[in-house]
């Protein structure tokens, strides 16, 4: 239900409205032409030219049909090998790589000795005097030997 | 009853077109002052919705769909026009203007200049909503905001009207108008 004032409002927007003309001219729209179906294939099109020039272009690059080829071009490009070895290195490199363990090798900093494993420090030395088998546990007796006296 | 339209077919955007023109018009003649303005914000915003046409979707009325075209045109003229300053003026001499009926011309000075000087989007909710007859959801729809933001709109763009006024919503007041032809309300 409006209240008074909005239909005081209205009544006012109304008389205050109604009084302007718009003016009638030849609308604008009419001269609006749809665009031509070329231009809305236009990048579809783009794109497809794009990549037929790029495919041309790699296979005329590396002699290939296969991506993989022109991807690792690409890779060996742009990341060239960070050692690349010489022709003396490389005829040496046989006899060295297979044994890396070997007692030459020139890097003994870098890898660890594994063998020699630090568990022998941590358990007790086995004295002479124990048996092989697991000590017992401290017993009130002095002697557990059984060589011990009988009486 | 409401008017129905096919989305695309060019009968219809020009019934559309001799239907929601003037109504148009008149929503954005009240956001500004410049009637020459106000028919280009109103043409623009035809001219894009017939481009448009194909992809309008029903379910809000065609009306309201260029209308909330309409009003972000006459927006952002406004926001602009600040900007240009003096030019505009120096360009928009020369143009016929409207030979407005003195005996009216307060009452449309004294409510139009209060509409103009508010937030355009309130005038337009104001418009909307107290000439052209629009529900909440018909003017949500034209202004692009939720229903629930237009009833805020409508409170807020009442309450700027009466500040802008001076009055409590007494039109009557506007026959005893005698102030001079050129003395406004509005503070610009």
């Amino acid at each position: 239900m409006p209240s008074a004032e909005d239909e005081e409002l209205r009544r006012g927007l109304t008389t205050a409205l109604d009084k302007v003309q718009p003016p009638y001219s030849t609308p604008r729209y009419l001269a609006v032409r749809p665009r031509p179906l070329a231009w809305r294939l236009a990048p579809a099109v783009l794109a497809v030219t794009a990549l037929s020039a790029l495919v041309i272009s790699a296979y005329a690059g590396t002699g290939s049909p296969n991506p993989v080829v022109w991807t690792e071009k690409v890779v060996n490009v742009v990341q060239p090998p960070a050692s690349s070895p010489t022709p003396e290195q490389t005829q040496q490199s046989p006899s060295a790589k297979p044994a890396p363990s070997h007692a030459e090798s020139p890097e003994p900093a870098q890898s660890p000795e594994p063998r020699e494993s630090p568990e022998p420090a941590q358990s007790p030395e086995p004295s002479d005097d124990h048996d092989s088998s697991p000590s017992p546990p401290p017993s009130t007796t002095t002697s557990d030997s059984g060589d011990g006296e009988r009486s | 009853m409401p008017e129905s339209y096919r989305p695309g077919s060019r009968e219809d955007f020009d019934r559309l077109y001799r239907v929601a023109y003037p109504r148009v018009f008149r929503t954005v003649a009240a956001i500004l002052a410049d009637p020459a303005a106000a028919e280009d914000c109103t043409q623009d915003a035809f001219v894009q919705a017939f481009q448009a046409w194909k992809r309008w979707r029903p379910d809000a009325p065609a009306e309201a769909w260029v209308h909330r075209i309409a009003v972000n045109r006459a927006i952002s003229y406004r926001r602009s026009a600040r900007l240009r300053g003096v030019g505009e003026v120096l360009r928009r001499l020369g143009r016929p203007t409207h030979v407005n009926d003195p005996a009216d011309d307060a009452t449309r000075r004294d409510l139009l200049t209060a509409l103009r000087a508010i937030n355009p989007k309130l005038a337009a909710a104001i418009v909307l909503r107290h000439y052209h007859g629009y529900n909440n959801r018909e003017i949500a729809a034209a202004l692009g905001v939720s229903e629930r933001t237009v009833g805020a709109r409508l409170h807020q763009a009442a309450l700027n009207l009466r500040a802008q006024l001076d009055t409590d919503f007494s039109l009557e007041a506007v026959e005893t108008f005698t102030s001079e032809p050129d003395e406004t309300y509005a503070k610009r």
